[in-house]
């Protein structure tokens, strides 16, 4: 079964793209594939000028961990992690030996230094979404892949997220490759792809 | 990798409040104290009883001849720089005040005991502080039966053949006791010198000579080696034959420990499989996370790796520990029977909880690492985080061939092992197909009753796996003490109705032919019973088919010591095993009848040859029959019993047995006043002594199969919280549809309860079959079930599993809908 085809897109350092389209229309599995976390059955993946879809999975993983930061619908805190320890996860696996201060750093950056030794079950919908963009920002990562992050947020939690997105984005001059179905968070960003059928109209 | 491992570590103590892996760590912990607690007690009995064979010998190798041995070894294991020391053991009159008293009378040279101790007591029971050495010459130590009877007092003297001696101090112990006929007359320690003065080793008197010596393990084993010209009848003996002896009895009783320790790991290691299950399930998403954020596989891999050996390692000292604790306890259960005063255990036990820690987290965790290790981080995004199910076979398979392997090489018995496990398996497959028809009953009722029943029933039938798992495994164990709890009172019971009110208490023996009437006409009418007196012949099995070729086992030299009887008529608590029994024809036969089980052991047969020498002539006899004696009638029993024909006319003395009721034990005393060279044995306190010792070891068994019980529990709990999560989603929907917590309180308390009861019924109806079969086949009792046994296992497992099952989902009925519809 044939999921997605007749795929290009090229998106340059810096820039903020959306993709957006109806439900199964290959969405998220087109992000996977860009961020390198599942590989195409044909064609190629280039990542900061680094062709990745021959690459073995710890190869990748290991790109992930220098380059990219992800931001998900359902949050994926580990529940039993407090929001700091959360944040700090990338930074221990890379063996940073300032985790804690650079994960602290970033919870303020996104208002939650008070938070800090919450468990997640202990936060709000949107607080969650905040403590998951620190821990996806904390590694400065070249590239940010956020699927539907307001998918799970009430209307005033997805404008706060999505005006924190944006906002640590444009800081650390981040490339942006979103997929969502919230029009007014495509619409911030520079390209719009609409996805449908698995091909980009 | 090593930063893997180090992530792991730090993350160790957060992890491990998670419940599964928290159970699973506490699996192991259960496994090992069980493993430790009886490996501890039985390496102290076994280092103890390496001190206890050398105070069996009072040496570390003795030589023992029933002639002198000569100066010959003496002066070679000198010339080696032994230790060595002498005795001369025998039986004779002592006298005092004109009465007499069979004693044995053992003479030792100052240098005796060379291993253990003499405890020697004034005539206030002060302790001499004198613990080798022996007498001054003219004088005696006297054990205190011997004193009582004789009513000496300080300063007093006896009799020995011709010399007066002074008894200097009571003998309360001294090592090397138990020495054949000689342990049952009360002791007198003499010094050697004086042993001429006495006159009293005639030629053709029965003596004991023995050598003792001791040194370095080295040097005994060179000195051993030099003795290769030893006369036939000097025999050689080593704390290491009667180490293996005591080895042996202790392996036995040791094993009933140790199967209670195997079945706590069997059921500790369901219990791991199942929380290393959800260990697993819970790690797909960590592990699909982490390779999001840049984990690789080896990363992920030691990352797991370094919990798992952190967990391993702590469980093994939390393991240790408890299993001391239990092992101290075993030793107070057991105070009386074992010496509490045990040596310090080694550290041998510790390599067998970091193995059984080590197999346990092998066998259950390390087949799902390789899914952790290639879990795709996609995944996450699909929120796909299930286990792939088609591996599960090949999972469980590996833990249960890692288990029984592990199992074979801890317990070094793979027939016990096997054994056990298909035993399990299949009362665990009875259980089971009991417990699914109490499943089945469930969904009969639940149409009959209230909502919050009716929810509580529902879930028994809706999850009927794990319902059917909780009663086979916690009705398993439960099954386990209520047999040993029947079993235990059965066997003590199984004593009194065995021991009826004529059953014999006093055995009364050297009892000469000249006092058989006196002794008859003075026990006859005080104790209302007729007196049968069993004649008893000392002698000696020399050989086995001598001068005779047939056969393969012709002229065997056999040089045992014997007590031996006559009889015309079988006795009512012999029956004839193999042969004949010689009825009249006894008067005119030269025969004798063995009794089966050394008979086997010394390979002999009916139509075999046997020669005793008794009364210093040599009896050449035909065995004509094997008889099975039944040892628990308490009647006067004999290995070897002779025709009339050939032991009518030998020198003899007579035994008897007789009941006296404890209220009337004056009798015996004016008894043995009047008949002073009587040596009398009292049973009352032997049977009560056996009686003590079956009641502790049988609840010392029981104590361990507690931690059976406690691993139950710890399935139970892990199968519980593997369904936690679902438990937590169903109760918040009922309350957000309207539930009152009272109503889900009461749905979780039915099922639970529901479970409690069928496992409680499921053991009880388990528990009567094999307690029945035990009792009826191996104790050869009558069998009535124990009502109150039933109805407590029933009662306890109701509660038990109730109140565990309502503690483990506690969370689900009080937590607010709106936090446990939260995503966590």
């Amino acid at each position: 079964m044939t999921i997605l085809s007749d795929i290009n897109l090229t998106v340059y350092e810096g820039q903020a793209i959306s993709i957006v389209g109806p439900s199964g229309s290959g969405k998220t599995s087109l992000l996977a594939i860009l961020a390198g976390l599942d590989t195409p059955s044909t064609g190629q993946v280039w990542l900061s000028d680094q062709e990745i879809t021959s690459l073995g999975e710890d190869a990748r993983a290991q790109i992930r961990g220098e380059k990219v930061g992800f931001i998900f619908q359902s949050f994926h805190l580990l529940p039993r992690l407090s929001a700091v320890d959360n944040v700090m996860l990338p930074l221990e696996i890379k063996g940073d030996k300032q985790a804690r201060e650079k994960a602290l750093k970033a919870l303020t950056r996104v208002g939650l230094n008070k938070r800090a030794s919450h468990l997640p079950n202990q936060l709000s919908g949107g607080e969650k979404q905040r403590v998951a963009i620190a821990r996806a920002f904390v590694t400065r990562p070249a590239i940010l892949f956020a699927d539907e992050p307001t998918g799970n947020l009430d209307k005033a939690s997805s404008q706060s997220v999505g005006e924190l997105l944006f906002s640590i984005n444009q800081e650390l001059d981040t490339t942006l490759i979103l997929v969502t179905h919230n029009t007014a968070l495509s619409e911030r960003c520079e390209f719009v792809h609409q996805l449908d059928e698995g091909r980009i109209q | 990798m090593m930063q893997g491992l180090l992530y792991g570590i730090r993350r160790f103590p957060v992890d491990l409040r998670n419940s599964d892996l928290f159970l699973l760590f506490l699996s192991i912990v259960l496994a090992v104290s069980a493993i430790t607690g009886v490996t501890f007690l039985g390496d102290r009995l076994r280092l103890s009883i390496k001190q206890q064979a050398a105070v069996v010998l009072a040496a570390d190798v003795t030589l023992r001849s029933t002639a002198p041995i000569g100066p010959k070894y003496l002066s070679i294991a000198k010339g080696q720089e032994l230790n060595t020391a002498e005795t001369i053991s025998f039986l004779s009159m002592t006298l005092h005040g004109g009465n007499s008293i069979l004693s044995s009378i053992k003479t030792t040279t100052p240098e005796y005991p060379l291993r253990g101790k003499l405890k020697l007591l004034d005539f206030n029971g002060q302790n001499i502080d004198k613990p080798t050495g022996s007498p001054m010459n003219g004088n005696v130590w006297a054990e205190q039966s011997l004193i009582d009877r004789f009513n000496i007092g300080k300063g007093d003297s006896i009799t020995i053949g011709n010399k007066r001696f002074l008894v200097s101090a009571v003998l309360a112990d001294f090592p090397d006791r138990n020495d054949g006929f000689l342990a049952f007359a009360p002791t007198v320690i003499a010094n050697i010198e004086d042993l001429d003065a006495m006159g009293v080793i005639q030629p053709g008197s029965r003596v004991v000579y023995r050598q003792l010596y001791s040194g370095r393990e080295n040097q005994i084993d060179n000195f051993v080696n030099e003795l290769q010209d030893l006369p036939a009848e000097v025999r050689i003996q080593r704390i290491e034959n009667i180490g293996q002896q005591l080895g042996r009895t202790l392996d036995r009783s040791n094993r009933f420990f140790s199967l209670a320790s195997l079945v706590t790991i069997i059921i500790a290691a369901i219990a791991a499989m199942i929380s290393a299950r959800r260990f697993a399930i819970r790690h797909i998403f960590n592990c699909s996370l982490m390779k999001i954020f840049g984990a690789t596989q080896g990363f992920v891999l030691s990352a797991l790796i370094g919990q798992l050996l952190l967990m391993t390692l702590l469980a093994t000292i939390v393991g240790v520990g408890v299993g001391l604790i239990i092992q101290y306890i075993l030793v107070d259960l057991l105070k009386g029977i074992i010496d509490s005063d045990l040596p310090g255990p080694s550290l041998q036990p510790i390599w067998f909880a970091l193995l059984t820690s080590s197999c346990l987290i092998i066998g259950t965790v390390a087949p799902y690492l390789q899914q952790l290790r290639v879990s795709q981080p996609i995944r996450v995004l699909r929120n796909d985080l299930k286990l792939d199910y088609k591996s599960s076979f090949f999972i469980n398979a590996v833990a249960i061939i890692a288990l029984v392997f592990f199992l074979s090489i801890l317990f070094a018995d793979f027939s016990l092992v096997s054994t056990i496990i298909i035993g399990l398996f299949l009362v665990g497959l009875s259980l089971f197909c009991l417990g699914a028809l109490m499943v089945k009953c469930c969904s009969f009722f639940e149409n009959q009753i209230g909502i919050g029943w009716k929810l509580g029933l529902k879930n028994i039938s809706k999850r009927r796996g794990e319902s059917i798992l909780h009663l086979v495994v916690f009705g398993l164990s439960l099954m386990a003490l209520m047999v040993l709890t029947e079993t235990r009172s059965d066997l003590i019971n199984s004593w009194k109705q065995n021991l009826s009110e004529e059953t014999p208490n006093h055995f009364f023996f050297n009892i000469q032919s000249s006092e058989l009437d006196g002794i008859a006409d003075f026990l006859s009418p005080r104790i209302g019973q007729a007196i049968k007196f069993t004649p008893l012949i000392r002698g000696r099995l020399l050989e086995v088919n001598s001068g005779s070729n047939q056969g393969t086992n012709s002229g065997r030299m056999i040089e045992r010591e014997a007590n031996i009887t006559w009889y015309a008529q079988l006795p009512d608590n012999n029956s004839i095993a193999a042969g004949e029994w010689w009825g009249n024809e006894g008067e005119s036969i030269q025969a004798v009848s063995v009794d089966e089980g050394v008979a086997e052991s010394l390979n002999i047969g009916v139509g075999d040859q046997l020669t005793f020498n008794a009364a210093g002539m040599d009896l050449e006899v035909t065995v004509t029959s094997l008889r099975r004696i039944k040892w628990e009638s308490f009647q006067p029993n004999f290995i070897f019993v002779l025709s009339p024909m050939v032991a009518r006319e030998l020198p003899q003395s007579f035994i008897t047995s007789v009941n006296i009721p404890e209220e009337n034990e004056q009798v015996v005393d004016e008894f043995l006043s009047r008949y002073p060279t009587v040596t009398s044995i009292n049973l009352n306190s032997a049977l009560n002594q056996i009686k003590t010792i079956l009641n502790k070891a049988s609840l010392a068994v029981q104590y361990m199969f507690l931690l059976a019980l406690l691993a139950g529990v710890l399935t139970l709990v892990a199968t519980i919280f593997a369904s936690a999560d679902q438990r937590r989603y169903e109760s918040a929907l009922l309350h957000t549809i309207g539930a009152k917590r009272s109503k889900i309180f009461q749905s979780i308390a039915t099922e639970f309860f529901a479970i409690g009861i069928g496992a409680g019924l499921t053991a009880g109806i388990g528990a009567v079959f094999i307690s029945g079969f035990l009792s009826t086949q191996i104790f050869e009792l009558n069998y009535s079930p124990n009502i109150l046994v039933l109805t407590g296992g029933l009662i306890f497992g109701a509660i038990c599993i109730g109140c565990v099952g309502i503690l483990a989902v506690r969370e689900a009925v009080y937590a607010p809908p709106l936090l446990t519809l939260r995503d966590p």
